[in-house]
């Protein structure tokens, strides 16, 4: 039985994201004892749709985190990107395709997202500061350039892409649930995300001067290169979300996404990435937003009252967060 | 060239405005509203109601400015133009009410007559208007659900976040009136947190369909909760099943209340606010005595509450929400 225990326990340790899936399914156990409701398709549905925005900023944020940096600024990038894109494009061209709005935001996002590692590198300050000052120009740059006011008459074209189904299904109090196509545009990225970390070079050089950035300058790799490239990525996907946020909210408004940097840091940790960098793992990161949403998600479910959520949500983070400390002591 | 001429125009206008401005103020009362923000749709709408009194009423010039953003020292600072200006009253809208105490003094100290709106903990004024009392119109959201889930079944509440403290205080009148008028209907879940996020509305209110299957009314607190619950109660294909009501902005719930999604929202007009706050000024200036039940001549404000304020001067209330549902929603355009 040691042994065995022991075996287990090394067994996770070398592979971290299980333990990130063994806490998923002991909450999903512990909620689904509480209340039946939990198992139906139409949360799951909820589940995945309810992932995408926090998955694409998870993403973004795992590849800074692995090159040894932090990002504080993509939620103040996305919501730039999302409110000044939607009414640009009600003002003076409506008819844009969806396809056209999604690729200026990434440009956008990437942008803004060099121009953050160009400081960071060229400042020789540490990343956290660096992205916080950023944060609040942009946001402010937002609210008093660009506007403060709630926009609900978005263009048809950014409404309708929220609106493409995969899968409809029936549930037994009469209402539907719908899985939205726009959950594809995270497997995408994810897929690109492995590809970028684990195929090419630039993955090799982010995960090398994340680990020990002075070895890794020896050795050869551009640090200035692998800076910009993370920020610019983690930009990329900023404005990418950024603009799913608007399409499936129907609505643009300039205060919203503010706030919820601190639960994407939390489900890129909580997947097993290291705060210091040079670790961390794409399906990992997926796994650890499942958690976190997951626990946001349920609290009603559960019969948690309003006042007591974010107590609960607070508890299971750090919570989940010593637990993995402990696993990474041994 | 053409921003040119557009801007010679505006000249233009501008100088004609104030050259009528000024002949007809020679023998005129001056009120000058002050607003939170110059430009958003709120105050536009507020000054339709500003310009309406100066119109209809001899003997008094009004006027509507405001801020170009959002802050309450620039607030102060158009006041001390005021009071430089020497007018016969300000109406204020308060950004941030005891920001504006010392200014507000110095006004009345040089005998300008003060009245604000929104503003109930300010000391330095004479007046403050409120266009009802929350508790009654969190009572009034609930006995409009009543109406609609037909006086029984589950219902469950929002709020901004359990901080906002107007939204608590008709989320448990909602709850108050519940419990003593309609004993069949069941709350469940109260006062669930949207954080002023349309999106967490959403996300909220799909969990309440999931855990209560049973649900018939939910009610919004925060202006962008209906647009969220709408959202989710389209999607679920639950429209005409289920009731929605809560505050919110005739133009930004259009859609869903079109729909059917939302049923109905509450609000009160900015317009009779401007008209009554610059009524209430005029009579400061002409010393007209503030009686309790007062009729201002505009529907809602018709019995008015007076009571002490928290400094020297007094809080009216009347009862001015307006309940806009798809049938009447053309009449409020902001």
């Amino acid at each position: 039985m040691q042994t065995s225990m022991a075996g287990l326990s090394g067994w996770l340790i070398r592979h971290p994201p299980l333990f990130t899936l063994l806490l998923i399914v002991l909450v999903s156990l512990v909620i689904g004892a509480i209340s039946p409701q939990f198992w139906q398709m139409a949360n799951l549905f909820d589940m995945a749709r309810a992932s995408v925005v926090t998955g694409l900023f998870g993403l973004g944020f795992l590849v800074v985190l692995a090159a040894g940096g932090i990002d504080m600024s993509f939620t103040a990038i996305a919501a730039l990107l999302m409110y000044w894109l939607t009414t640009a494009t009600a003002a003076y061209a409506p008819w844009m395709p969806m396809g056209v709005v999604l690729a200026a935001a990434a440009v956008g996002g990437m942008l803004l997202g060099m121009c953050n590692g160009l400081l960071v590198h060229y400042l020789k300050a540490p990343a956290l500061i660096v992205t916080i000052g950023t944060q609040y120009v942009i946001r402010s740059f937002l609210l008093t350039f660009v506007g403060t006011e709630l926009f609900v008459n978005i263009p048809m074209s950014i409404e309708n892409f929220g609106k493409y189904e995969i899968w409809r299904v029936g549930t037994d109090n009469g209402s539907i649930a719908i899985l939205p196509a726009y959950v594809l545009v995270l497997v995408v990225a994810a897929i690109v995300t492995w590809w970028i970390l684990n195929r090419t070079l630039m993955g090799r050089a982010i995960f090398a001067i994340g680990g020990n950035s002075d070895i890794a300058e020896r050795l050869g790799y551009d640090i200035r290169k692998v800076q910009v490239f993370a920020f610019a990525y983690s930009g990329l996907l900023a404005g990418i979300a950024g603009m799913l946020h608007v399409s499936s909210n129907r609505l643009a408004n300039p205060f919203d996404l503010s706030g919820t940097e601190m639960g994407v840091i939390a489900a890129v940790v909580l997947g097993g990435a290291r705060i210091t960098g040079g670790s961390g793992t794409v399906a990992g990161t997926l796994l650890g937003v499942v958690l976190i949403t997951l626990v946001n998600n349920v609290l009603i479910l559960a019969g948690i009252p309003s006042t007591w959520q974010a107590f609960v949500v607070g508890c299971f983070i750090v919570l989940a967060g010593a637990l993995f400390a402990t696993r990474e002591k041994r | 060239m053409a921003t040119m001429k557009k801007l010679a125009v505006c000249a233009l206008l501008l100088g004609s405005v104030f050259t009528i401005g000024t002949a007809l103020a020679a023998g005129n009362k001056t009120i000058v509203t002050v607003v939170k923000l110059a430009g958003e749709t709120w105050f536009t709408r507020m000054d339709q109601g500003v310009k309406d009194y100066g119109v209809k009423t001899a003997g008094v010039t009004t006027s509507e400015i405001g801020p170009g953003k959002a802050d309450a020292a620039q607030q102060e600072r158009l006041i001390e133009d005021l009071i430089a200006r020497g007018v016969d009253a300000i109406a204020v809208v308060p950004f941030d009410p005891p920001m504006l105490e010392g200014v507000l003094k110095r006004a009345m100290d040089r005998g300008i007559k003060v009245m604000t709106h929104e503003a109930n903990n300010l000391k330095n004024t004479q007046v403050d208007m409120e266009a009802f009392d929350n508790a009654a119109f969190g009572a009034h959201f609930n006995d409009q659900l009543a109406d609609c889930m037909g006086k029984s079944g589950t219902w469950t509440s929002f709020v901004g976040s359990l901080g906002s403290l107007t939204h608590v205080q008709w989320a448990d009148a909602s709850a108050a009136n519940a419990a003593k008028k309609y004993p069949d209907m069941k709350l469940v879940s109260a006062k669930n947190e949207s954080f002023n996020d349309a999106n967490t509305a959403y996300n909220k209110a799909k969990e309440l369909l999931k855990k209560f299957p049973d649900l018939k009314g939910i009610e919004g607190g925060s202006a962008v909760d209906v647009i969220g619950i709408g959202r989710a109660v389209e999607e679920a294909g639950l429209v005409g099943k289920i009731c929605v009501y809560g505050i919110g902005m005739p133009n930004d719930t259009s859609r869903y209340l079109k729909s059917g999604a939302v049923n109905g929202i509450s609000l009160w007009d900015p317009k009779d606010a401007g008209f009554v706050m610059n009524k209430i000024a005029h009579m400061l200036v002409d010393g007209t005595e503030f009686k309790e039940g007062m009729d201002l001549g505009v529907p809602g404000y018709n019995n008015m509450h007076v009571k002490q304020g928290p400094g020297k001067g007094i809080i009216v209330t009347g009862q001015a929400w307006i309940d806009v549902n798809k049938d009447n929603l053309d009449k409020y355009n902001f």
